[in-house]
């Protein structure tokens, strides 16, 4: 399996929004989206639970080459907290409830669309991090605020 | 834009370069593959909540992976 890269995000963007899931960039992938300077190594998307959603997610997977069996889809399609999935041509993990933050529509409102992906508000990001509480969190997380200041201040000049 | 003195400047600087770059380039360094054991030994997990997710990382990821919360 390959390292993620520029084109796959274009195929999740474009399969995606063919088959009209809702769907954000989180985690630190989304915060490399708006611009942050990290490494990682999987694309995390939140996903808003519902089952219209789940079954136009699972139509879209196995779109891009995502091996789903009948159970699996059905994880996704009845939003499994969470789902990660090896077994296509990238690595992706689905999140349907992530720490910190309430619902897809809040997070929904205050995304940020970047060259058509639609990527969470680095506040939700941030929250969401500060929610998990994980070390390797807490490690990136003053870095991530500064990047935040940077950022709100280039959205404003 | 002045620079903010909150941030380190060396922080600033990335921020900066990475903002000059087109999104494919930046992404182009930013993605990296490096085996995670356990973590990467099976081709499909799910998890009914998050806390589930979260204890299954402390209870069988090696610490040094840093999925154990604080």
């Amino acid at each position: 399996m390959g390292v993620f890269d520029y084109r796959q995000a274009v195929e999740i963007r474009d399969a995606f929004s063919r088959h009209e899931c809702r769907y954000l960039f989180i985690g630190k992938s989304g915060a490399i989206l708006l611009g942050y300077p990290d490494t990682t190594q999987d694309a995390h998307l939140f996903v808003e639970e519902s089952t219209d959603n789940g079954q136009r997610l699972v139509d879209a997977l196995r779109e891009l080459g995502f091996s789903l069996s009948d159970e699996q889809a059905a994880d996704i399609r009845h939003g499994k907290d969470f789902v990660q999935l090896k077994n296509g041509p990238f690595d992706l993990d689905l999140v349907f409830a992530p720490d910190g933050i309430e619902r897809f529509e809040d997070a929904w409102r205050r995304h940020v669309d970047v060259e058509g992906f639609p990527v969470c508000h680095i506040d939700d990001i941030i929250a969401s991090k500060q929610a998990a509480n994980r070390t390797k969190d807490r490690e990136t997380l003053p870095r991530l605020q500064s990047f935040r200041d940077y950022w709100n201040q280039k959205r404003r000049d | 834009m002045p620079p903010d003195p909150a941030i380190p400047v060396e922080w600033l600087e990335e921020f900066e370069a990475v903002a000059r770059r087109p999104l494919e380039t930046h992404m182009k360094y930013a993605f990296i593959k490096t085996y995670k054991p356990v973590l990467d030994d099976a081709p499909y997990r799910a998890f009914d909540t998050m806390e589930d997710y979260r204890r299954w990382c402390e209870e069988n990821l090696p610490d040094w992976l840093g999925y154990g919360r604080v």
